[in-house]
């Protein structure tokens, strides 16, 4: 035992710098996975908390002012019901700004789909017009308990008197209303009602729908919303982080184990005399596998052990959503668990990749030999001593030699350092990606940037001329978005009528064509999955109790709703309701023209009838990934470092061989360093372009499947731009040329007879 | 012995005593004890073809000693051996002929005469080793003979092996 | 408990055949051999004749394709490579020609590892060591890598790495073979000593000053033993003895 100590604390000092990178890596990977677990966590689990304190209603239906919505409670796997409540929409103003809410009448507490007050109190019947807002809306609002909200155009007051927690969709600008309770003395003109359902069996809500549409008709339905629907988009963003980090995560994991194979595997290459000589001496086989092996556990566990406990003392600190997630997570019962867990899953897996070419170093027989038998390599090709003729550096075409022609190694070597490398022009295509979303948003399905909604004082002739008069705005499409009922009556979706046969909205398409003539559609991924159609088909669905056949001919891609909506021109609409007025206006700016100013000039244009919000952008809320993004490529190229590290040593030392019959051809110092130097350099070459080759189109596929899994649709998914390919292949080619230069040159100086004794 | 003798001689006129003990100290216990009578016997064989001349030199207590000294004839013998390079040495002619005639006579096996002839290099190699442990660590000519027979005896037993080699490839 | 005439080696019918890229290669074929304590075997013949092949399977280096090694007395057919590495820590002391010494270790190190690996308590190993390495000559260099010494230092730091935990049995592979005549003898001159004291040794070796230096001299022919010595300092000298050497023509 004290022998193999001592063995393996002298082989520690002579390999520093790869322990070192290992440890590094380990704990990079582990880092990830962590937080990958946390994130995963932290998206399921705070929906689900409020969900079950808050007894949540499973079905949300908005029916009409009439429908008689009490029936419901006897339908059947109907367990409890929440109202009716009556509702109106109306616009609450503060000095955060604006927004559209649902200002929803309740006396009491409802049983489900109970508000959780988070601060100040619920409604008192001693103040007639407080109300409760729901926390997301307080926020986007900058509203406390005990100010004041104005509805504009009138000079209605409300005073917030608490803030509360709901399990209901929540407030996005522009998407969806907000929540705000009232005394039902405050909701003037209810234009609805809102009955909230809670099932007995929480997996039927599509039965439950059809029921509640059955019962009360299909024209007194409004919108309806599902748990499940909720749960999705509070989930959203961070589940697609954690599923980022945890792919990732194991990718680098794969290619770390990779990395420490080829290492041990080349070290015990060049190291076969050693073993020989330690075995003659009296280790055993199994001493000498359990020294490789033992060595590069205690690297990797300490790496591992080292990301558990940063992750779990200073993840929460980390600014912005990780250190959230971190935070939330600690409280979760599956913490230790996972604390435990992933660092011991990725040490196992080290020390499996480690095993196996550890075996290999106690197999090695215990007689020295004087050559360890190299494979048998090529000749020179043709190509080859071609070019030796035509006056090429006899340096390069000896590196290229070296390089490619041992084939099994040299394609391992390509392969190993390939594996990394295909991960981070993955992680780059993500990053393109998301940058997109933010610089060229009319190709991600974003082909305008405001949303304007006009009260009832503007006409739509006179709306449009506003907007269309305002610099830097290029065009203004009416638009009205309804909610219908799919076939079969299971839930509802959203149909938006938007631009006219005059002036057809530029939708951005992915597959099919626009909408040109009567009763042509365009849709998103979501609502394609949903109702099983493909592009081509035709749907029925209602609208209030009116049918509507649409022809769905193409495919755009749509970050709003998860993508269940369907577009259509609103002279479509029209043909079935002539009355239709446009209540939304979709405006598309000049390029280069910055949104907000443009929206700030509109609302001082509008003086108050006009109420502009920008449109989200679904990379909004993505932003931690660019961090996330950039730390894996850290670790990535720790991980490229220690495999480049390995096949520098390994050709190095193969080189010490060729010495002197180099220097007897003719070869000066310098022109054998160069000969390793390119050997390493066209690997890294041979690397880059495989990696390229498979990640631009991996790359693709992975992204474009989140996309139509989220229900975005495909066809978002942005290769990296060729110069940032370009420099990713100069950076690794010259790193690799630069990080072979020096032992390269230390072993081309060697002084002859040390050369000798090494080879002999 | 002759030409070493007029060698010694060129530093100045000696007896033959004298010379002997020059011989002793010069080659060490490796060289054999001189004989003194074959000193004088060369002495004078070397007088009688003119390349030394000697004197008598009377002593008080003891016979006259003969004092000896190079002449013009002696010198130009001793350049002339300076300048002539020495033979190689012979194959051991005697050894080989026993070998090469072993079959036809039928009277000796050839590998058991490699064999015999064998150990007998490796005795005297073993004395050779034990005389150089013996011999005074400063007298650089001394160890040079031994280390030269040894080298030739390595090499008379590289050859033992050659024919070894060649005659079991016969069989 | 081994008595005196219990061979410290004995081998029967020991068979290798070498199976490499051309024909297969009968390194070693039939060899009887014995060796008692305190002996000094040398075993001579051309290369190529499977001297080394020979010293590797008494080692345990390689496995025979047929007969029995006995070390003292125990039979070793039983024996994997992990029975035969604890062997080698206590029992069998290795020499080979080159690469002795592991590349990465320092020369105490080194020298220590045998040692260390029996069990020996720290302390002691390195009690050992700094006896052997005094005794070598090789003061000094404790700290210095094996690729800092000279061919003749490294054979020495190989005989103290063998020595150290006094093993009964030395086997040396043409320990002078890389070495000039000045290493060769300072071998020869260590190899002598240890046996003065009793350490029983098998050398192999083309060079016929070394294998002088044994008690006795086997020739090995084409994967035989053609002939098998006692040196006993030769018949009683003929005309001047060593002098008929030496003996200047007239």
């Amino acid at each position: 035992m004290r022998a193999t100590l001592r063995w393996a604390h002298s082989d520690l000092r002579t390999h520093r710098g790869e322990a070192l990178f290992l440890v590094l890596a380990t704990a990079g990977i582990v880092a990830s996975l962590l937080l990958a677990t946390a994130l995963f966590g932290y998206a399921t689990n705070p929906w689900q908390r409020v969900f079950t304190q808050a007894h949540g209603a499973h079905v949300t239906l908005h029916t009409t002012a009439s429908a008689d919505a009490g029936e419901l409670a006897g339908l059947d796997g109907v367990d409890s019901v929440a109202g009716p409540y009556p509702t109106a929409s109306v616009t609450l103003a503060s000095q955060g700004g604006r927004a559209s809410v649902e200002l929803r009448g309740t006396s009491g507490r409802p049983d489900v789909g109970r508000p959780l007050i988070t601060s100040g109190h619920w409604l008192d019947p001693a103040t007639p017009r407080g109300v409760v807002l729901e926390s997301r809306l307080a926020r986007v609002l900058l509203t406390a308990p005990g100010d004041t909200l104005t509805v504009p155009g009138t000079a209605r007051r409300l005073t917030v008197v608490g803030v509360a927690d709901s399990a209901e969709p929540r407030y996005r600008p522009g998407e969806r209303t907000g929540l705000v309770w009232a005394l039902p003395s405050a909701v003037t003109d209810p234009d609805g009602q809102v009955v909230g359902l809670r099932l007995t069996d929480p997996g039927d809500t599509g039965y439950a729908v059809q029921r509640a549409v059955t019962e009360l008709g299909a024209g007194a339905i409004g919108e309806v919303a599902t748990w499940q629907q909720a749960r999705a988009e509070a989930q959203g963003d961070n589940r697609l982080l954690g599923q980022v980090l945890g792919l990732f995560g194991l990718g680098a994991l794969v290619a770390a184990g990779f990395a420490v194979h080829g290492a041990i595997a080349t070290r015990i290459r060049g190291h076969l005399r050693d073993i020989s000589v330690l075995k003659a001496i009296g280790f055993t086989p199994g001493q000498v596998v359990r020294v490789f092996l033992i060595q590069h556990l205690v690297y990797a566990l300490f790496g591992a052990v080292a990301a558990a406990a940063l992750t779990g003392t200073l993840g929460s600190a980390v600014p912005g959503r990780l250190g959230d997630a971190v935070d939330v997570w600690q409280d979760l019962p599956g913490h230790t668990v996972a604390l435990f867990v992933v660092p011991v899953g990725a040490v196992l897996f080290i020390g499996a990749t480690t095993g196996l070419a550890a075996w290999r170093a106690g197999r090695v027989p215990p007689v020295p030999v004087p050559r360890p038998a190299a494979p048998p390599a090529g000749g020179l090709t043709g190509v080859a001593r071609r070019a030796l003729g035509a006056k090429v550096p006899p340096a390069l075409v000896l590196g290229w030699h070296k390089a490619f022609t041992r084939r099994p190694r040299s394609l391992g070597a390509v392969a190993r350092l390939a594996l990394p490398l295909l991960l981070i022009v993955v992680a780059l295509s993500a990053w393109t990606t998301i940058d997109r979303f933010h610089g060229s948003p009319e190709r991600m399905g974003m082909p305008t940037a405001l949303g304007v909604r006009a009260d009832t004082s503007l006409g739509d002739r006179e709306a449009r001329a506003l907007l269309e008069r305002a610099p830097e705005v290029a065009a203004a499409y009416p638009g009205v978005e309804v909610a219908a009922l799919v076939p079969g009556q299971t839930a509802t979706i959203a149909l938006r009528g938007l631009g006219t046969a005059r002036e057809p909205y530029p939708f951005t398409l992915a597959e099919g064509r626009a909408a040109r003539g009567p009763d042509e559609a365009v849709a998103g991924q979501g609502l394609l999955d949903l109702l099983h159609v493909r592009v081509g088909d035709w749907v029925r669905m209602t609208v209030g109790d009116q049918p509507q056949i649409l022809h769905i001919v193409g495919r755009s891609i749509e970050p709003e709703n998860a993508g269940r909506v369907i577009s259509t021109s609103l002279d479509t609409l029209r043909a079935n309701d002539p009355g239709l007025r446009p209540s939304i206006y979709q405006v598309r700016l000049d390029p280069g023209a910055d949104p907000a100013e443009v929206a700030a000039r509109l609302d001082a244009a509008g003086r108050g009838h006009l109420d502009v919000h920008t449109v989200a952008n679904p990379a909004d809320g993505l932003s931690p990934l660019r961090a996330v993004v950039l730390g894996m490529i850290a670790v990535l190229a720790l991980i490229g470092l220690i495999e480049l590290l390995t096949a520098i040593g390994g050709t190095v030392r193969e080189g010490e061989r060729d010495l002197l019959a180099l220097k007897a051809i003719g070869l000066s110092p310098r022109q054998i360093t160069a000969v390793t130097v390119t050997a390493t350099a066209g690997t890294a070459l041979a690397a880059v372009l495989l990696a390229t080759a498979l990640g631009l189109p991996l790359a693709h596929w992975l992204i474009d499947a989140q996309g139509s899994t989220s229900g975005i649709g495909a066809g978002i998914a942005q290769g990296p731009s060729p110069a940032l390919l370009l420099l990713l292949g100069t950076a690794a080619v010259l790193g690799a040329a630069a990080l072979a230069a020096v032992p390269a040159a230390r072993a081309a100086r060697r002084r002859l007879a040390d050369t000798l004794s090494a080879v002999a | 012995m002759r030409l070493p003798l007029l060698a010694l001689l060129a530093r100045g006129p000696a007896h033959g005593y004298e010379l002997k003990q020059d011989l002793e100290q010069l080659l060490g216990s490796a060289y054999p004890q001189p004989n003194v009578g074959q000193i004088y016997v060369t002495l004078g064989r070397l007088e009688k073809t003119g390349l030394i001349e000697g004197e008598d030199v009377a002593q008080s207590s003891r016979p006259n000693k003969k004092v000896y000294h190079l002449t013009d004839a002696g010198r130009e013998a001793l350049r002339a051996w300076y300048e002539e390079t020495a033979d190689e040495p012979r194959v051991r002619d005697e050894f080989f002929m026993k070998l090469a005639l072993a079959p036809q006579t039928g009277l000796a096996d050839q590998i058991a005469l490699i064999n015999t002839q064998r150990r007998q290099y490796l005795n005297t190699m073993r004395q050779l080793s034990k005389l150089a442990a013996a011999e005074d660590r400063d007298n650089r000519i001394s160890h040079l003979l031994i280390e030269g027979a040894m080298l030739h005896l390595q090499a008379d037993l590289d050859w033992l092996e050659r024919c070894q080699e060649e005659l079991e490839e016969l069989e | 408990m081994r008595d005196s005439t219990t061979p410290v080696l004995r081998a029967e019918g020991l068979v290798k055949t070498h199976h490499g890229e051309g024909a297969p290669a009968h390194a070693v074929r039939g060899v009887d051999l014995r060796v008692t304590p305190g002996e000094f075997v040398a075993i001579t013949g051309p290369s190529g004749a499977g001297k080394s092949t020979l010293l590797h399977l008494l080692g345990g280096l390689q496995r025979p394709d047929a007969g029995s090694i006995w070390l003292d007395g125990e039979c070793t057919d039983g024996y994997n490579e992990a029975r035969w590495a604890v062997e080698r820590r206590r029992r069998i002391g290795i020499v080979f020609q080159f690469f002795n010494l592991v590349s990465d270790l320092s020369v105490a190190d080194n020298v220590e590892l045998p040692a260390l690996l029996a069990g020996v308590s720290p302390k002691k190993a390195r009690a050992a060591r700094e006896e052997l390495l005094a005794e070598l000559g090789l003061e000094g260099k404790e700290r210095s890598m094996p690729g800092e010494l000279s061919g003749g230092e490294q054979q020495r730091v190989a005989l103290a790495r063998a020595l150290v935990n006094h093993p009964p049995l030395l086997l040396a592979d043409e320990p002078a073979g890389s070495l000039d005549s000045k290493g060769t003898r300072e071998v020869m001159r260590l190899l002598a000593r240890f046996h003065q004291r009793g350490q029983t040794i098998l050398l192999v070796t083309h060079d016929a000053r070394l294998a002088s230096a044994a008690d006795r001299v086997i020739s090995f022919f084409d994967g035989r033993i053609a002939d098998d010595a006692e040196l006993d300092g030769g018949a009683p000298p003929r005309r001047t003895g060593i002098s008929g050497v030496l003996e200047l023509k007239d």
